[in-house]
């Protein structure tokens, strides 16, 4: 598989008559971009707001973020969410750099919903802070789970995707700054000098733990939940074949963002023919029954020796009960004699007393850290919110709460806020953007 | 001008030697012995107070030396505690733990000693005091002094400390995140991890893998004649959920009654459901028993499998809740079942 992706290198966003790019400005029609959004009949209201880094700009209830691209070969550019199936990862792709749509809750918020500041201290969470955001505020008819602390948010999160597409569309034939090649040959088809090096694969486990469909990652649009373990090309990863969900505590999701840019795969490609062969990337899930934990880990055990892996990196998505899966993939790897390194965060309270995960093992001897979910965060008012600031403490976000004995409710009437990093938007970048680790003090 | 105390053994505060060592507390204004030179290392802070004590009374009269010395030090201004350093004198090691960590409780200033990783004191009290990594002999007093003092420096100015290596400290058992100076993102140290890895070079884990606390299996009860409690971290409260528990990362348990109950009611009845947030609630919701199976307990008990239930069952929500919350809502919650002779508990999950 070869990927052409097409870079355009956003400096400004801003409305205009007629949707447009021109030397790093993206012109948008609101009104044309609306009513791609407006497709759906269940979003009642959308409006697009636009802020870059540094503005005075606090973002809650974030739910996803996608960056905008398009297909130029055949879309769709999202594969069963923005239309019918078709396989990504080969031909060529634009993609709208230094830029993010953000799907934002106009009221309500949920458990996996983040937060984003775009300056001062709590811009240091959130890699987002430092895009321009195209923010999607919209509000829905899902009366079902209006009052959920769960919310599947498929209105909302579906046309962010769109619009992102749409937005990409803006640049499909123009061309582009930069191209970033993406090729990976068949693993049977490498040469001698490549196939000597020790031979990589990555695992992903991907966010899966809700038994009902709606609220899972998907691949390809299927739920992570009903998968197997199953071989993917990296490409596809960078090419919209997966996107986000709408369960996990947001400082351990992954956004469709993510996916898209996944630094971890980006590092395995440099180093590929240099100092490994990287196979490709093994899918797995974090589904939440033990034999299902099992059956997954024996999977990804089985596909990574018929490839005659000699190492591997695994990431979770999750924390708490995906830990299980986390350790458990990494045993099995130890026990086939492939060497792993995990990423993971940890949970080790506020205090930093508590055990970091919920299953250890003394085979996970290299791990990578990402951050502490239970981190204690105070950050003062911002001068703008987009979307609803007390989403924070009334909507069963993980990390905010209404109330508390000691630290009082995590929004104050001044706008000031405490929360736990649990509910930074997508802040622990496991797959790869964090710049932090967690150590003894 | 800020102020400190020092504390030494009758060796390094000139008392004398082993002969000396029941010597009795004792406190001296200004700075004896290896006082002069911490004294002089600190910044903008002056030792106001010396305080001594031999080693064998702090061993053998622990709690009368402890009282003597914090009665020496009530009513007096400081800002800051040191003690030692210790060295490999397990007995001076012991003693500095001991008077260090009696000061920080007593009074909440920072209180800095220093050992050689085999001074037996480290363990003792490396999680309540800060312990610096230091010599094994007086020799070595300089260099131990100075890093005590440099530490000393760091927490009189406010400065944020930068983790236990980093400091020369051991590790007490706290991990926090931080933001790495050279900000190289975690997919770079993988890679690298990996490929040291692979070529048998050494690395270091950013997660070592700590030693377990593992429970042993409690010995068999003889279960016709067991009151048995049910405790659930699936978040089953009352509708309304009278004590607020957060339906994640909880901090807050309740007890609630069930005494002459069947079953418990669900949520359409107004009696129980989940305010879990990590789960998919409506199962729960509409029967509350399938995540606390108190209805088939009930019929154990009335089968005279069991021999009764507790009156109360008791609840939280595990989900992102940290361990350390879980233990203390554990030691709580067990003081109730003590009192009410609970011999076994089944806990359920999600």
């Amino acid at each position: 598989m070869r990927l052409e992706i097409g870079n355009f290198q956003v400096e400004n966003i801003e409305f205009g008559m007629k949707s447009s790019y021109e030397n790093g400005t993206l012109t948008v029609n609101k009104e044309e971009a609306l009513s791609v959004v407006m497709k759906d009949e269940h979003i009642t209201e959308a409006d697009i707001i636009l802020t870059k880094p540094g503005d005075d700009v606090r973002i809650v209830p974030v739910k996803e973020a996608i960056e905008p691209r398009f297909r130029l070969n055949d879309g769709p550019t999202f594969p069963g969410i923005t239309g019918k199936l078709n396989s990504v990862g080969n031909g060529k792709t634009v993609a709208l750099k230094n830029c993010s749509v953000l799907a934002v809750g106009k009221r309500w918020g949920s458990f996996g919903d983040g937060l984003i500041d775009m300056s001062g201290e709590g811009a240091k969470y959130s890699i987002f802070s430092q895009f321009i955001n195209i923010c999607l505020v919209a509000d829905t008819d899902e009366e079902f789970e209006r009052h959920e602390i769960q919310k599947k948010n498929h209105a909302i999160r579906w046309a962010a995707h769109r619009l992102a597409e749409y937005l990409g569309s803006i640049v499909k034939d123009i061309t582009p700054d930069t191209t970033e090649i993406f090729e990976l040959e068949p693993i049977t088809k490498r040469d001698e000098k490549v196939n000597s090096l020790p031979s990589v694969v990555y695992v992903m486990q991907a966010q899966s733990q809700i038994e009902e469909s709606g609220f899972n990652d998907l691949v390809y649009g299927w739920d992570t939940n009903s998968i197997l373990p199953t071989f993917m090309h990296p490409n596809e990863i960078f090419d919209g074949a997966v996107i986000g969900g709408s369960y996990m505590c947001c400082s351990s999701k992954w956004s469709t963002f993510d996916f898209q840019n996944c630094p971890t795969i980006k590092s395995l490609y440099n180093e590929h023919g240099k100092t490994i062969n990287f196979l490709g990337v093994i899918m797995s899930n974090l589904n939440v029954s033990l034999e299902q934990k099992e059956r997954a880990a024996m999977f990804v055990q089985q596909i990574a020796s018929s490839l005659g892996a000699d190492a591997a990196i695994i990431t979770e998505e999750g924390y708490g009960n995906t830990d299980a899966d986390f350790i458990r993939v990494i045993t099995l790897l130890e026990e086939a004699g492939i060497k792993t390194v995990g990423m993971t965060n940890e949970c080790t309270g506020r205090d930093g007393l508590s055990q970091p995960l919920a299953a250890l093992d003394v085979a996970a001897d290299a791990i990578i850290s990402c951050g502490n979910v239970s981190t204690l965060i105070e950050l003062p008012p911002m001068g703008t919110v987009i979307g609803d600031l007390d989403a924070l403490m009334r909507d069963g976000l993980s990390g905010g709460w209404a109330d508390d004995e000691k630290l009082g409710p995590s929004v104050r009437a001044d706008g000031s806020i405490i929360m736990e990093n649990n509910a930074m938007f997508c802040g622990d970048s496991t797959l790869g953007q964090s710049i932090k680790t967690v150590i003894e003090f | 001008m800020k102020k400190g105390i020092l504390y030494l053994n009758q060796f390094f505060g000139q008392i004398g030697g082993e002969d000396k060592a029941d010597y009795e507390p004792s406190i001296h204004e200004g700075q004896v012995g290896a006082g002069l030179l911490l004294n002089s290392l600190l910044e903008d802070t002056e030792i106001t107070h010396t305080v001594i004590c031999g080693d064998n009374f702090m061993g053998s009269n622990e709690a009368v030396a402890v009282d003597t010395i914090l009665g020496f030090l009530e009513g007096k201004e400081f800002d800051i505690f040191f003690a030692g350093p210790a060295f490999q004198a397990g007995r001076y090691g012991n003693a500095c733990g001991v008077i260090c960590k009696a000061v920080k409780e007593k009074f909440g200033v920072p209180v800095i000693t220093s050992m050689h990783p085999e001074n037996p004191g480290v363990d003792m009290f490396k999680k309540d005091v800060y312990i610096l990594r230091g010599g094994p002999s007086a020799a070595n007093m300089k260099k131990d002094m100075t890093q005590m003092a440099e530490l000393g420096n760091k927490f009189l100015k406010g400065e944020k400390i930068k983790g236990a290596e980093t400091e020369g400290y051991y590790p007490r058992g706290i991990r926090l995140e931080i933001f790495l100076e050279d900000e190289t993102p975690a997919s770079k140290r993988a890679i690298n991890m990996l490929l040291k890895k692979i070529n048998n070079e050494p690395f270091v884990s950013e997660l070592p893998i700590p030693e377990l606390e593992t429970v042993p299996i409690a010995p068999a009860i003889e279960l016709a004649n067991a009151k048995i409690a049910l405790i659930t971290s699936g978040g089953i409260v009352p509708v309304g959920n009278p004590d607020k528990i957060q339906s994640s990362s909880a901090t807050r348990w309740g007890r609630y009654s069930i005494a002459g109950m069947k079953r418990l009611g669900n949520e359409a009845e107004g009696a129980f459901k989940t305010i879990h947030a990590g789960y998919d609630p409506s199962a729960a919701n509409a029967d509350p028993n399938i995540t606390l199976p108190l209805d088939a307990l009930r019929a154990y008990e009335e089968e005279g499998k069991i021999k009764s239930i507790h009156d109360y069952y008791y609840a939280t929500v595990g989900t992102g809740t940290a361990e350390g919350e879980a233990a203390r809502m554990a030691l709580e919650i067990i003081e109730y079942l003590k009192a009410d002779d609970v011999d076994a508990v089944i806990l359920t999950s999600t």
